[in-house]
């Protein structure tokens, strides 16, 4: 009776109206952020940026001008902190390291979403507060991230035997890789959460519970440096999301939600195959010690056979995640039919995972493999991906389905950075992942709010938008810029230094110049298709008399949709902070890759037995118990 | 203050405007206020930039301040910040100028819109001088770029800007596309000229293959942004937006930049001779090409889109025979009177309410200063002595002449010619005769706020010749000015132009054109280069992407869908083998060991 518990709910819409104590609340939190930037001498912009945030929404009360007040000071203080001009004076006290701060991180999602087990199914404000504050707190907790100058090493170690008969370690850190990743998942999933608060009003206790338990397995996912746990927060991901897609998805939603799972599953199996291989086989090398730590099986170093199927099994798992073509048409299918949130989250953090993953285990664990299809898989990144991806695009008619395809083509040029391995393409592809989950989970939200006012997907059923939701009209128009790399937008900076690291990449035979103006190409693409949708539904007349007196975006909808509004712009103007933490691990993974390919040249690499190799450099101390092992060779 | 100060002020005036108007929607949505934040702006910008002119005047050192923008590896890549020097100085007087004078007149000549849109078209305003001025300031090629893509979609806005007009929205979106395609070559030129040199700078030597391919896609872009042949069509399309719009963007800045852009890179352009072949070749071909397009039109507005073709072919040429000067010089002096003319014509639109100009007639009695004007500005565009035109142009030819066997040169001549005809028909049909209809008997001159920027701009136009001598100073170059056979040859063109037109037109008004007008009418009519982009767009890249996604959906997606269904279908034919009954299974299980014994004897 799904539908009665609908129309009877009273808070339909504004299910967060602020009462006067907690509009007191906001008050105070305001007047901390004021205090704080007092402490950090940065005043004068924090206060005049949230005083010109909380002067834009017309028609909106203090509920919704204060947290986008909030939201601009935070970003003012983010940027005076981190500009790097005052990294130097930052830098002469670096604070110090708590041991536990990642596994608060991610513990804190998961203990709510058990704590949201013990709250009553009908108490609907209780829920969404818990999970609101939940998530928060996540993110305050990871705030602490962004005092540390990330270098070229691992930072908040912590390493924890777990199961001693099988060497496997609870083993976290986070480096320059996972660093901007970590802070994109606690960033956006509450602002999805948020935007949630309204459209899903069926079993919203199941909802919170998988919203919580989702972001702990991304978290997890993103941190874990134990092949072994990181398989488990990997798989973790998936449940959430396949009942999200199932239960609160669309007319179609149990065929997608089965398609997402069984895809994304198969890839996973196999890559479980391959991590128990490569640790046998370590075990071996090492005498009977097994291990799953990353840096350990890091050095085993497999002759080319065997290398070659073992990358092409975590490979597989990754492409299916990314998705690169041609296994990426589970991702129009689950966008269509996943709930607003569930799209957004999708978008913004879990392709990522894919794009992660390569870089980290199939490019970290096995070089020569992976520099041995570099160059084709560039091509399939070019052609299949930014080209293919696009012109797809360009044909939909589902407006969902566009925007899928377009992150098919926006991740090619991330992979098409990974693959071209020079730092420059390094950051960009970094940083693109970033741009990627702003712009498209940006581009999702806004199309969940005519979604919810329509219900239909069709681009046809849209048109003269621009005049009943101006304000909508504009913040759309602000994505799609976005979204087409507009200079002084996010997505110019991510795809400028991808193409400009492929052009110069030694890596990628005699094609690198040829992919790179592939990728160009692939730029006006975008514009094309995108400039588009934004034509359909936007400009002309109002076609159809439903949409002719259409509400614009409402508080709730502002609140969701403003922090991403000003991240396109922040990190288009003030591309430094965000390239500074990325570039020593760049350099470090490419040194890395780079001084493997010499030791084992192309076209042989290395034919000889599995041997294990020296530990890298940069790799945080091997807990006791593992050093014995790493004397023996 | 410094130079580079002033310069910077002409950045953050223009950006303070447009960020206030951006997020303070009460001001925007009044409309008045937002208008005059975004004039006084302009102002400010205005004095910052005759300030950084009159520096440069004495002291010509370029100056440079930048702070690090993007990094990798350590290694800087590019900078963000201002630029001072005489091509900079110039042009940033030029355009602030022109904005000005066009939001000014945009007072009266939108003063029907509502309040909101009022606002949002002066928020437009802002947002692209901010544009134009960050590519003009741009210390390197990066930036430029950005200021580049910037004005792009400023102009997409601007053009776009009667949004529920289905024929502005496509033509805002064709522009954006065709620039943007052109951009393409802009950003592997940058490419290549990084990976050649390692920065983004102007000044790097390069192998003299390498300097002609970036040189060539930095031209492939100048194609796109100055609307040259092939890539022209988006130009007249763009007279969907507003007139003052297209005075700004379509004759003086947006369409310009591709210009100085070749201006600013010429250093790269110096080490490459192949290239400035090809643009002496192109740019003489788009100016006599476009100018036979102008004869035919009706409609004012693309008479003038037409002729800012041809004048940029000039600009184009004169650049690809070696004369930065001349190219830039006539730059300048279009500005001037192309803006005159788009504001005059956009005057006398408001005036009748229609674009054509048969439909006007007589208007120079009804409104002097508008007609003035219009006459001003047609005399300069069409080089009459004495008129600013007539000396920017002479620069041109005296640099084309005797090049490439001086064809280029013979077909800027006759260009000359047809640029007074057809500048001459208009002036001959719209503003003098009898009225032609109720509308154009009872137009009349409008208010102040419109005709204050027709004088100072009619002043520009036809005395802006002045400015050839401190002009050449400010490249360190002498300017000195000879009434030879060229110039002769080219002013009596001139003149001998207006006086066919009269000849012709003056008469027989409202006859049928003459025989080879109308011939060059019906070739016009097929609009050949559009059909062939239109047949690019539809048959070749819409089908392909139509067959894409044909295959996507049903063979990559089908295949997966077919092993999904092949799973289950063979779940259910196996499930037959489960019977349930016990002999089946004991039968199974006797063969299983006959079946291992079998292996185990062989084995």
């Amino acid at each position: 009776m799904a539908t009665v518990e609908t129309s009877h709910a009273p808070d339909r819409d504004e299910p967060l109206h602020l009462r006067p104590g907690q509009l007191a609340v906001l008050a105070l939190v305001a007047l901390a952020a004021t205090v704080a930037a007092r402490f950090f001498d940065h005043a004068v912009p924090v206060v005049a940026a949230a005083a010109v945030a909380a002067l834009v929404p017309r028609r909106h009360g203090w509920n919704v001008r204060g947290p986008i007040a909030i939201t601009a000071g935070l970003l003012a203080l983010f940027v005076a902190q981190m500009w790097p001009a005052a990294e130097a004076t930052a830098a002469s006290a670096p604070p110090a390291e708590s041991a536990h701060l990642l596994s608060w991180i991610i513990a804190l999602p998961l203990a709510g979403a058990i704590a949201i087990l013990f709250l009553p199914r009908q108490a609907h404000a209780t829920l969404r507060w818990t999970t609101m504050l939940v998530m928060l707190g996540t993110f305050a907790a990871s705030l602490p991230l962004l005092r540390v100058t990330m270098g070229r090493g691992y930072h908040f170690n912590e390493d924890v035997l777990w199961l001693p008969r099988f060497g496997i370690h609870y083993h976290v850190a986070i480096d320059g890789i996972s660093y901007w990743l970590v802070l994109l998942t606690v960033f956006i999933t509450p602002i999805a959460a948020w935007a949630s608060f309204g459209p899903i009003q069926k079993r919203l206790k199941d909802w919170c519970f998988a919203l919580l338990l989702l972001e702990g397995g991304m978290l997890g996912a993103f941190l874990a440096l134990d092949l072994f746990v990181f398989y488990i927060f990997w798989e973790l991901m998936l449940i959430p999301m396949y009942v999200m897609i199932g239960v609160w998805g669309g007319a179609n939603r149990i065929r997608s939600a089965i398609k997402f799972f069984l895809y994304t599953m198969f890839g996973s199996v196999l890559m479980l195959a391959a991590i128990l291989y490569v640790a046998y086989q370590y075990s071996r090398a090492s005498g009977g010690t097994w291990t799953f730590d990353y840096f350990e099986l890091q050095r085993l170093l497999a002759p080319r056979h065997v290398q070659i199927w073992l990358w092409g099994a975590f490979t597989l798992a990754f492409v299916i995640k990314v998705p690169m073509f041609p296994v990426h048409t589970w991702l129009p299918d689950a966008h269509t039919e996943a709930p607003t949130a569930g799209s957004v989250i999708l978008a913004a953090v879990m392709l990522k995972m894919g794009t992660y993953g390569y870089l980290r285990f199939s490019m970290g664990l096995f070089p020569e493999a992976a520099q041995e299809f570099a160059a084709n898989l560039a091509g399939v990144a070019v052609l299949g991906g930014i080209i293919y991806g696009a012109l797809c695009a360009w044909k939909q008619e589902d407006v969902k389905r566009l925007i899928a395809y377009s992150s098919v083509a926006h991740l090619g040029y991330v992979m098409l950075g990974l693959f071209a391995m020079t730092t420059a393409s390094l950051e960009g592809s970094v940083l693109q992942m970033v741009n990627h989950g702003i712009s498209t989970g940006m581009l999702f939200l806004l199309f969940g709010v005519i979604y919810d006012r329509r219900h239909t997907r069709h681009i046809d059923e849209f048109g003269g938008l621009a005049k009943p939701m101006p304000v909508y009209a504009t913040l759309f128009v602000v994505a799609t810029l976005a979204s087409v790399g507009l200079p002084a937008t996010n997505g110019f900076i991510g795809e400028f230094m991808v193409i400009t690291g492929t052009f110069a990449s030694n890596y990628l035979g005699h094609f690198a110049g040829v992919q790179a103006v592939g990728a160009a190409i692939g730029v006006i693409l975008g514009a094309v298709y995108m400039l588009m949708v934004v034509q359909k539904m936007f400009f002309g007349p109002v076609t159809k008399k439903e949409n002719a007196h259409l509400a614009d975006v409402n508080g709730r909808e502002l609140v969701a949709l403003a922090p991403l509004a000003m991240m396109v712009f922040v990190i288009g103007l003030f591309p430094n902070i965000f390239l500074g933490p990325i570039r020593g691990a760049a350099e470090r993974v490419q040194g890395d890759y780079e001084s493997r390919i010499e030791a084992n040249p192309p076209p042989k690499f290395y034919e000889g037995p599995f041997k294990l190799l020296p530990r890298r450099p940069e790799a945080p101390h091997a807990p006791s118990g593992q050093t014995a092992v790493a004397e023996n060779h | 203050m410094t130079p580079t100060t002033l310069a910077l002020t002409t950045l953050v005036a223009p950006a303070s405007a447009a960020l206030v108007l951006a997020v303070v929607p009460g001001l925007r949505s009044r409309g008045w206020p937002a208008a005059a934040l975004c004039i006084l702006a302009s102002v400010v910008s205005l004095g910052a930039a005759l300030g950084v002119l009159s520096g440069c005047l004495a002291d010509p050192t370029p100056s440079v301040l930048a702070v690090p923008w993007l990094r990798t590896s350590s290694v800087t890549v590019a900078e963000i910040g201002v630029r001072v020097d005489g091509v900079v100085a110039s042009m940033l007087s030029v355009v602030t100028l022109v904005a000005l004078s066009v939001q000014v007149f945009s007072l009266g000549y939108m003063h029907d819109e509502p309040r909101p849109a009022f606002g949002r078209y002066f928020a437009y305003h802002a947002l692209f001088l901010l544009s134009m001025d960050v590519l003009v300031v741009a210390p390197n090629l990066l930036q430029l770029f950005a200021g580049w893509e910037l004005v792009g979609v400023t102009s997409y806005l601007l053009i776009g800007f009667y949004y529920r007009k289905p024929s502005a929205a496509r033509a805002a979106v064709k522009a954006f596309w065709v620039t943007k395609f052109a951009d393409m070559g802009f950003l592997a030129g940058l490419l290549t000229l990084f990976v050649a040199s390692g920065s983004f700078g102007w000044d790097a030597h390069l192998a003299p293959g390498t300097a002609t391919v970036v040189t060539l896609l930095l031209f492939f872009a100048v194609v796109g942004k100055s609307a040259q042949f092939p890539l022209h069509v988006w130009l007249p399309d763009a007279m969907e937006g507003p007139t003052p719009v297209s005075a700004l963007l379509h004759a003086a800045t947006m369409v310009a930049a591709g210009v100085f852009l070749v201006v600013r890179a010429d250093p790269l352009f110096a080490q490459a001779e192949a290239t400035r072949t090809v643009m002496l070749v192109l740019g003489a071909a788009t100016a006599l090409f476009a100018a036979l397009l102008a004869l035919v039109q009706t409609d004012i507005k693309k008479v003038l889109a037409y002729s800012t073709c041809s004048q940029l072919g000039y600009m184009v040429a004169a650049l690809g025979a070696g004369s930065m000067i001349g190219g830039f010089f006539h730059l300048t002096t279009h500005a001037f009177f192309k803006a005159l003319l788009f504001l005059a014509a956009g005057s006398a639109i408001h005036a009748v309410h229609s674009n054509e100009i048969g439909d006007m007639g007589g208007l120079a009695r009804r409104m002097p200063v508008t007609g003035g004007a219009f006459v001003v500005g047609a005399l300069a565009l069409a080089g009459v002595p004495g008129f600013s035109g007539f000396f920017s142009k002479d620069l041109v030819l005296e640099a084309v002449e005797g090049k490439l066997a001086s064809l280029p040169w013979a077909a800027l001549l006759a260009t000359a010619f047809l640029t007074a005809f057809y500048m001459g028909r208009v002036v001959v049909v719209a503003f003098f005769g009898a009225p032609t209809g109720e509308k154009a008997e009872r137009a009349h001159e409008p208010g102040w706020s419109m005709r204050g920027p027709l004088v100072v701009l009619g002043v520009l136009a036809a005395g802006g010749g002045v400015f050839a001598a401190p002009f050449a100073h400010l490249y360190g170059r002498e300017y000195h000015f000879e009434m030879g056979v060229g110039p002769s040859l080219a002013a009596a063109l001139a003149i001998g132009g207006f006086g066919a037109a009269y000849l012709v037109f003056g008469r027989a008004k409202g006859a049928p054109l003459p025989a080879p007008l109308a011939l060059v009418d019906r070739v016009a009519k097929t609009s050949i280069v559009n059909r062939v982009y239109e047949v690019g767009y539809r048959r070749v890249a819409l089908a392909l992407a139509d067959g894409l996604a044909w295959i996507d959906r049903y063979i990559v997606d089908g295949l997966i869908n077919l092993l999904g269904y092949g799973t289950l279908e063979a779940g259910a034919r196996a499930r037959a083998v489960q019977t349930g009954l016990a002999p089946d299974y004991v039968l199974a299980a006797m063969l299983g060991v006959a079946g291992l014994a079998v292996w185990a004897v062989l084995r």
